[in-house]
């Protein structure tokens, strides 16, 4: 505590010292009391780390309870009232459902047809059947056409190349595509649940490489900011070509055109009548009315519905998009809402630094719990409990192929059955994202030599533990995944959680990092994990990914060695950690103070929280990350995303971001509606165009605007067109809109 | 006098991208005067993502084995068009044939990434980063295929360029490259009067920030966004013959041919086309793969049409993740497999030819019983596009930790 209070007052005179030099230098000018000035400064450049950017009047708020006060308090959120959030968050079902109630109200299509086939009974609840009735009349079609296709042995309708076309764009395709002949129609599966997932994730996508037709057509982009969905419709109408004499498909056609007609006469009707009328039809009615829905007449079509209304009625389109949806937009309103600002910041980073891909396999349905079960619970905790909770959890044993990992001597491979169900003979290796075919006996084909995963094993140590320099060799990787065979989960398909299964496990010692690890099943992980968490190469690596978040892409040394000294000293606490961190020299040096340049999320959330945009429907902002190309739990790779400058700053990214700052200030984003009186600290706005930028750039950007920026926009407010209006009408108010989309599109407001 | 020929042609370029109303002899003039000038050279990489089906693509039908493990969705003899006596081209393909026997397309067969994963995602992301089996490379090899190269005095925006919404792996890195998901919309706020303003505001900002690296892109941004506008790509219709069909594809590349005719500099280029995921009813001579041949063979065909004679210093590529399994599988489709095939097309390329080892399709022949197996490296192919024709020598730094060495090289370059 003394420590901590000299390295303050130490902070404080380096900063004032950096501060008043030039000024004394520069003569003395008429300005507020240095200390004052600077304590502004602190104020904003705490909320600019420690939070997803100030609102306003939120740095008067942190300067009246003290800088250091308030930042005491973010480290300790249970201290902080959340009300307001919850209600915001209140819509979002899924947030508070477990993995089997997701998969109960959000059905995939391995669960559909086990109701079709009468394996598991139907729900009562008209909202569920429904939802499932569309899934069953999509599988029954699927049959229909393969009975028709397997007759000309050439299957050409175009349904059939749609499906394939957007099977891959759902990254779960890739793991549910690689099913073996011998099972049944993977590509089927994948219909519905990726239906709309082009462009609720676009980007997602895009890293895992598809383009499906309703991408294509979905010219989706950053300018077309209020009608993606319109884009989307064409598309989903564009895929429908039918061939003249394919029977099935004129009547989906017809079924469509039926829909639409139908779409339009519910629309008059209210809400709740509209959403009863959808229970009532016909199953082939609900499955048209579906497919529209998720083109542009959707949102008209579930306007005024409450919210379970709403999402049946999309579930019905796509039930597994919903849990990833929802996940993405309780993401963005925490960010925006939330007043424990910094267990969110610490959320986004742990989930990206143990992070996991939510289009691939189960992970679909097991990345809502993932979140709020396993990450966030441990963001300001201990280092090993949150690496153990990772590497217990389904989601993260299914996204690095874990569970699969077999050990090369075990008995499972020696011919044992496991249970459930391992992957089998020559079409074993590697499939994430499979779900074991059921039924198969897994010694029909014979003794399998190795199923040795090295997936989580080699991330484990690389990317969440020591670092790709932690000196490491191959030997300790595969040593690691041995350790970790039999970590499995149970019954996936069916949102099991974590099992050990010593028929998989690899038998003897094993060797990792010189240590030896003695042969206790499940224990060798827990010894692997602990060795792990407590190495001096994981202390360095996490302190200095938590530097790079919250002082500079290349921190000081320094810091990042003293930081690593307390989490070594301290034990994996991760609060006393960023305590070092934010009492640190570092953080508050000159040349911290907006070092930063804000990613895509931090871009679009402090945007929305300087404007103080009231969001009533996150969706639109989510697609414009994925446009942004930070899509929410859309990153495949293991790395997560960049937190560099480097990755963020490019044209297309740029347009972005000033595109968005433009139609977010003139309420072109739906869903967030810019109220300028509110902006303008609620007096009227200005007939002083001047005046109004001058507000505007104490509201937007604490004041601290370049002359650069600040110039350009006085430049145009002179220029003679625009001038002439006011001369024209004194009385008219200046155009608050566009000065603040200029401002948010600044180069000073992409920094943090 | 060298120097006075670069600022010539430096100028020369600049000048004709300013005006509209140059003859386009005039263009090509300009572009001629750099001779073998490696910034005129062009590589362009078609990304077929899904995993296409190479043995149904290029089909190797003198391979009795072929017939038998594929009883349903072959391609008969009869149908396929022959290219010389053992493989011939899927007869959706049919765009291709004049471009083999001209000599400008090449074909690579039993080609791709050595790793042996059978993941889409993990398997593309390899092949972008061009580094099989690393996950933590964080650029992708096109980007770095750039590095080494001179860069042009003045930097074109252009230099780099994807068709799409992000980024792609493959060209994220050091050097800028630019997304851009349609020509007429890289703007600011649409086409009004307003939003011109608003953009020569924003430009004003970032022309004059002392924010060295948002002033940089930013300068980029703006400077593209011009260059767009003054060179008015959209002026470039498609040549005569070049018949684009409609799709995302087709679209991807006429607009990047507009961006290459309009001169702007573009070195690198890249564009994909998904739906080659043929689990269930692949099809044969009509169907699913057809369809999307068809698409793929038009769109190339026709940007090799529009090309013209910028076509001579340019080099297509195309590659796909993996290949699908030799046998067909329970559901008239294929799974995912091993080796496939790539096209090479170009100026450059000594087409007519079906390069590489082939290996046969035996059960003892394929690879774990069960695909095409791997007889060359998809960085043997593009490291010889990179060396040869980009003239970047420094494939160690492109293709790190991979033998480089040019008598690895098909020799399918010219």
């Amino acid at each position: 505590m003394r420590l901590r209070r000299t390295q303050l007052v130490v902070s404080v005179l380096c900063l004032i010292l950096a501060y008043a030099a030039p000024q004394l230098l520069a003569g003395k000018k008429d300005k507020p009391p240095e200390a004052t000035q600077n304590e502004r400064k602190r104020a904003l450049h705490a909320l600019n780390r420690l939070t997803f950017g100030p609102r306003p009047g939120d740095v008067p708020a942190v300067l009246n309870m003290g800088v250091d006060k308030w930042i005491d308090r973010q480290l300790h959120p249970d201290k902080i009232n959340d009300k307001a959030l919850e209600t915001r968050l209140a819509p979002f079902r899924t947030l508070r459902m477990d993995v089997h109630e997701i998969l109960e109200n959000f059905p995939d299509q391995r669960r559909a047809r086990e109701v079709m086939e009468g394996k598991r009974s139907m729900p009562s609840d008209p909202a569920q059947r429904a939802v499932y009735q569309v899934l069953i009349a999509r599988l029954e079609e699927k049959q229909e056409r393969r009975a028709d296709g397997g007759g000309t042995g050439a299957a050409s309708d175009g349904h059939g190349a749609h499906a394939d076309n957007r099977g891959f764009s759902s990254p779960a395709a890739a793991g549910e595509h690689t099913d073996p002949p011998t099972d049944t129609n993977p590509s089927a599966d994948k219909t519905g649940e990726t239906r709309g997932r082009a462009d609720s994730s676009g980007s997602a996508a895009m890293a895992e490489g598809n383009a499906n037709t309703a991408n294509a057509n979905n010219t989706d982009n950053s300018n077309a900011v209020a009608a993606p969905e319109a884009n989307h419709a064409a598309g989903v109408f564009a895929e429908m070509k039918p061939t003249p004499g394919q029977d099935a498909k004129a009547r989906n056609r017809e079924d469509r055109l039926y829909a639409d007609l139908k779409v339009r006469q519910l629309i008059d009707l209210p809400p709740n009548q509209r959403f009863k009328q959808v229970l009532e039809m016909s199953q082939q009615e609900q499955r048209a009315l579906a497919d529209s829905l998720r083109g542009g007449k959707g949102q008209e079509f579930l306007e005024g519905m409450d919210a379970k209304q709403k999402e049946t009625l999309l579930a019905m389109s796509a039930p597994l998009l919903i849990v990833g949806e929802e996940l993405a937009e309780a993401k963005l309103m925490r960010a925006i809402y939330s007043d424990r600002q910094l267990e969110e910041v610490m959320t986004d980073f742990w989930f990206n630094h143990f992070n996991v891909f939510i289009g691939k396999g189960a992970d679909r349905f097991l990345v809502t719990v993932y979140e709020r079960d396993v990450i966030r619970p441990h963001v300001l905790g201990n280092f090993e409990d949150l690496l153990v909770a990772t590497a217990k959890s389904p989601a993260m044993l299914f996204y690095l192929d874990n569970w699969m990992s077999v050990g090369p001597n075990s008995l499972v491979a020696s011919g044992v059955p496991s249970r459930p169900m391992r992957p089998n003979g020559p079409y074993r290796r590697r499939y994430p994202g499979r779900f074991p075919p059921p039924g198969r006996n897994p010694n029909a084909r014979g003794k399998r030599n190795s199923g040795l995963n090295e997936n989580y094993g080699r991330e484990l140590m690389e990317l969440h533990t020591l670092s790709v320099n932690g000196g490491y060799s191959q030997r300790d990787v595969t040593e690691v995944a041995k350790v970790f065979t039999g970590w499995t989960i149970d019954k996936p398909e069916e949102g099991g959680g974590f099992r050990f299964d010593p028929r998989m496990h690899e038998p003897g010692s094993k060797f990792v990092l010189g240590h030896k690890i003695k042969d206790k099943g499940e224990g060798e992980g827990r010894d692997v994990l602990h060795l792990l968490a407590t190495r001096p190469q994981t202390a360095h690596f996490i302190s200095l990914q938590l530097a790079q978040r919250f002082v500079a892409d290349d921190p000081p040394d320094a810091l990042v060695d003293r930081m690593a000294k307390t989490f070594l000293k301290k034990k994996g606490d991760i609060r006393e950690v960023l305590s070092t961190l934010f009492y640190s020299p570092e953080f508050w040096a000159e040349g911290a103070y907006r070092a930063k340049v804000k990613t895509p999320l931090e871009f679009v959330a402090s945007a929305v929280r300087a404007t103080g945009v009231d969001v009533t429907d996150a969706m639109q902002l989510t697609r414009q990350l994925n446009n942004m190309g930070m899509a929410l739990y859309g990153m495949q790779p293991p790395t997560g995303y960049s937190m560099k400058a480097e990755t963020w700053v490019n044209s297309s990214a740029l347009l972005g971001r000033m595109n968005f700052a433009v139609a977010l200030t003139s309420s072109k984003v739906r869903g967030a509606k810019l109220d300028s009186t509110q902006l303008m600290r609620n007096g009227p706005p200005p007939t002083d165009a001047t005046q109004a930028l001058a507000a505007l750039e104490n509201a937007l950007l604490a004041g601290d605007v370049s002359k650069q920026t600040h110039d350009s926009v006085a430049a145009r407010l002179k220029d003679p067109k625009i001038s002439q209006r006011k001369v024209d009408d004194p009385m008219r108010p200046a155009d608050i809109s566009t000065i603040a989309g200029l401002l948010l599109g600044s180069p000073e407001f992409q920094r943090r | 006098m060298g120097i006075t020929r670069r600022i010539f042609l430096r100028n020369g370029v600049l000048a004709v991208v300013g005006t509209a109303a140059v003859p386009s002899f005039l263009t090509r003039a300009a572009l001629g005067a750099g001779g073998s000038n490696t910034h005129n050279k062009r590589l362009v990489v078609i990304f077929q993502r899904g995993a296409a089906d190479g043995l149904n693509i290029v089909v190797p039908h003198g391979e009795q084995q072929y017939y038998a493990m594929r009883p349903n969705i072959n391609i008969p003899h009869k149908a396929v068009l022959d290219l010389d006596g053992f493989f011939g081209l899927h007869p959706s393909l049919g765009p291709f044939h004049p471009l083999w026997r001209q000599g400008h397309l090449a074909i690579v067969h039993a080609a791709g990434s050595p790793d042996t994963t059978r993941s889409h995602f993990d398997a593309q992301d390899y092949m972008e980063s061009g580094t099989p089996g690393v996950k933590a490379t964080e650029d992708g090899w096109l980007n770095r295929c750039l590095q080494a190269l001179p860069r042009p005095s003045k930097k074109s925006a252009f230099r780099a360029i994807a068709l799409g919404p992000s980024l792609p792996r493959i060209l994220s890195g050091a050097e800028p490259a630019v997304a851009l998901n349609s020509i007429e919309d890289f703007t600011i706020g649409g086409r009004s009067q307003k939003a011109s303003s608003l953009a020569n505001t924003f430009e004003a900002m970032y022309d004059h920030s002392l924010d060295a690296m948002l002033h940089g892109s930013g300068e980029q941004t703006f400077d593209a966004m011009k260059m767009l506008k003054s060179a008015d790509p959209a002026k470039y219709k498609p040549a005569p013959g070049a018949d684009y069909p409609r799709g995302r594809f087709g679209d991807s590349l006429r607009q990047l041919a507009q961006l290459i005719k309009a001169n702007l500099g573009v070195q690198v280029a890249f564009a994909d086309i998904g739906g080659w995921d043929h689990h269930v009813n692949e099809g044969s001579t009509e169907g699913q793969i057809a369809n999307v041949l068809r698409e793929f063979s038009e769109s190339l065909a026709a940007f090799w049409t529009d090309l013209g004679d910028l076509g001579e210093d340019t080099v297509i590529v195309t590659m796909s993740e993996f290949g699908r399994t030799a046998r067909e599988n329970g559901n008239r489709g294929t799974d995912h497999g091993h080796a496939n095939v790539m096209f090479v097309l170009g100026g450059p390329v000594k087409g007519g030819k079906v390069y590489g080892r082939w290996p046969g399709l035996d059960q003892s022949q394929l690879y774990e019983g069960r695909d095409l197996a791997l007889t060359t490296d998809f960085r043997q192919v593009l490291g010889e596009a990179v060396a040869r024709h980009m003239e970047n020598k420094n494939l160690n730094e492109v293709f790190p930790r991979h033998e480089n060495q040019s008598s690895k090289f098909l020799k399918l370059l010219g």
